[in-house]
């Protein structure tokens, strides 16, 4: 993304729309092929022909693919939310949405639902986000200013943590522990197709909801008023947030556990390229979050088992510290 | 108590004094008992101590689902006031029959306390925080170091028997275990050792150094793990196994018994891909998962498939 930027911020301050998204869209494409080329047995030269497919199809395929769909989810997620909420802060893991998730998915598992039918595994990872979100968007209002969002975010991610522990400790099973940190710190590691088909259509749905409200968060950069005067049903664009939100986040982090700040990182420093457009914002994310998660995941796996991190630890990571600085311009920018 | 007391209530009163005294001095003579016999050596000294004190701890409270089994093997069920809840539990309890019944600690020193222990087993790990406050109210704590190879396993016996009062039963423990993995040792196999990996929840392997890693050696197994990059908690990826899968392969638990995400591994489409290929035998975590003598029934089966005599 850097190199883009950097090749084509030549003249003006903002690119052409379909050279961003196209170029996004090459570096999306690349992390993926190279996360299919990249594993604990390199590049199965070594395999049997019958090990080799399976590891291709059953292994790294799903792998892949689930870390262009998440990354896309978060990504996309973390700009829908920023515009709509108009808070630099908003992101799906900081606001709440995806402990939401994770304790819809932890609920699902122990009751035994996910056992009977397979699909009440993200169904609840988008139920409980939907509570998250719901509850966030209520207590924070979307006029209470930044801090208070993430003030209620907190409590929402607070307790949505206090109870999955409560939920992991009353399932009784000998790994709870261990188990509590693939929730918190998620992971791509071993994934099957099955996830995949698990969570696809639910991402994709929320992603499509997402991305239809882009010229509404356009028009929102105006104000409610002229948004209103425009033509846009404000409504309707909630419903497409908060639904769209629920889906894709809820949805991914069932099948991975919480993967945080990718939705901070990724329309923040797409911003500047997308000349401040959240219709073109959108998009863009959803290809730049695809692209930072399969690249992450490829580091990652090279560098085993010398650095033996999760992915949702290497995430939050890079995050927390970039989060410190947003905090930090925002200090400055509301100072007197 | 002598003279005929003037009053009821002086009475009571004298007899709460003399009580006093005599806890003192008898608490005195234990102490110098006990001070004589550090120099000494433990046989001989035990005699002394068992003028003032019953030898053998009565109310025996076990913190560790590792203690639990060795102390319920070792020690009749009346001495034994408290175990965990685990050593009850069938998918991680070796002995799950015998500890059904059992009182039950759910740990923390009030609750150690509330069964007023003579002796407290604990493991090296999750309870030193129980374990300083109960040693800093006086109580009596024996953490026995728990085994991650076979003669680990001894000295846990021993350990464990010595605590209790109970060293002849831990040497007839010792050499009953031994009996039967020299039996394992003496069956004659055939050529050549074929290799075995134990894969379990989570991903995790038969490390080496690990009690899954002594168990596949001494069944006369190659352990495979020692093939794959193992990460520093012993994980395997999926991937690896696959692509260089061992002669046979030892689940720890059947896909579906536990109901948590770490278990997709076990039910992950590649590894079912791969039971039909490679002999997959079923091994219940619980029979190695401690180091007690029970290990060696892991050890018997996975030598009966080592030998081709059991199909896995």
């Amino acid at each position: 993304m850097k190199t883009a930027a950097a090749t084509s911020r030549a003249g003006a301050d903002a690119v052409a729309p379909q050279a961003l998204l196209a170029g996004l869209a090459a570096i999306a494409l690349l992390a993926f092929l190279l996360s299919l080329a990249v594993g604990p047995t390199g590049a199965l030269i070594e395999a049997s022909p019958g090990a080799r497919a399976l590891i291709f199809w059953e292994i790294r395929l799903p792998r892949a693919l689930l870390g262009a769909l998440v990354g896309g989810a978060l990504g996309l997620s973390g700009a829908a939310l920023q515009g709509y909420l108009r808070n630099p802060l908003a992101e799906p893991s900081i606001i709440g949405v995806s402990g939401g998730a994770a304790l819809g998915a932890v609920i699902a598992i122990h009751l035994g639902l996910a056992q009977v039918l397979a699909l009440a595994l993200p169904l609840g990872g988008l139920a409980g986000a939907l509570v998250a979100m719901l509850a966030v968007v209520f207590l924070g209002g979307m006029r209470g200013g930044p801090v208070t969002l993430i003030l209620a975010g907190l409590a929402v991610s607070a307790f949505a943590t206090a109870l999955i522990s409560l939920a992991l400790n009353l399932s009784a099973n000998p790994f709870a522990s261990v188990e509590m940190v693939f929730w918190m710190m998620g992971s791509l590691a071993d994934r099957s197709l099955t996830h995949v088909w698990l969570a696809a259509p639910l991402i994709l749905a929320g992603v499509w909801m997402l991305l239809r409200a882009g010229r509404a968060l356009d028009a929102l950069t105006l104000g409610e008023d002229a948004a209103q005067s425009l033509g846009i049903d404000l409504a309707r664009t909630r419903l497409l947030i908060v639904a769209g939100t629920a889906l894709a986040v809820g949805a991914a982090t069932a099948v991975t556990g919480v993967i945080g700040f990718v939705g901070l990182i990724v329309p923040h420093a797409l911003r500047p390229l997308a000349a401040h457009r959240p219709g073109l914002l959108l998009p863009a994310s959803a290809l730049a979050g695809a692209a930072l998660l399969a690249t992450a995941d490829v580091a990652l796996r090279l560098a085993q088992p010398l650095v033996d991190l999760r992915i949702g630890v290497f995430t939050a990571l890079i995050g927390a510290p970039f989060f410190v600085w947003l905090v930090l311009r925002l200090r400055r920018q509301l100072a007197p | 108590m002598h003279d005929a007391p003037p009053l009821p209530a002086l009475s009571a009163a004298l007899r709460i004094v003399r009580r006093r005294v005599g806890d003192v001095r008898q608490r005195l003579r234990r102490v110098a008992a006990g001070s004589a016999c550090a120099g000494l050596a433990m046989l001989a000294c035990s005699g002394a101590l068992a003028q003032d004190q019953p030898r053998k701890p009565q109310r025996i409270v076990s913190l560790d689902l590792c203690t639990d089994q060795l102390l319920i093997d070792l020690v009749p069920r009346g001495r034994i006031a408290a175990v965990t809840h685990l050593a009850a539990d069938p998918s991680v309890s070796a002995i799950p029959d015998k500890a059904r019944g059992l009182p039950v600690t759910r740990g923390g020193a009030e609750d150690v306390l509330a069964h007023d222990p003579d002796l407290v087993l604990a493991g090296p790990w999750g309870v030193s925080g129980t374990v300083s406050l109960l040693q800093r109210l006086g109580r009596n704590v024996v953490i026995v170091p728990l085994a991650s190879d076979l003669a680990g396993v001894r000295s846990a016996i021993t350990a464990v028997a010595t605590a209790v009062g109970e060293p002849e039963a831990g040497v007839q423990a010792v050499a009953q275990f031994d009996a039967r993995l020299a039996d394992v040792a003496a069956t004659p196999r055939g050529p050549g050792r074929p290799s075995a990996l134990i894969y379990q929840v989570g991903g995790s392997a038969s490390a080496p150094g690990t009690l899954a890693d002594a168990a596949i050696e001494a069944a006369g197994f190659r352990n495979a793990a020692l093939a794959y990059t193992t990460t520093r908690t012993g994980q395997v990826p999926l991937e690896a196994i696959v692509a260089r899968p061992p002669d046979v392969l030892v689940l720890a638990s059947p896909p579906h018994a536990y109901r948590t995400v770490l278990a997709d591994n076990l039910r992950h489409p590649a590894l079912a891909a791969l039971t039909r290929r490679v002999p997959t035998l079923t091994l219940p975590w619980r029979q190695w998962l401690c180091g007690t003598p029970h290990i060696a029934t892991a050890v018997e089966q996975l030598a009966a498939v080592a030998r081709g005599e059991a199909a896995p």
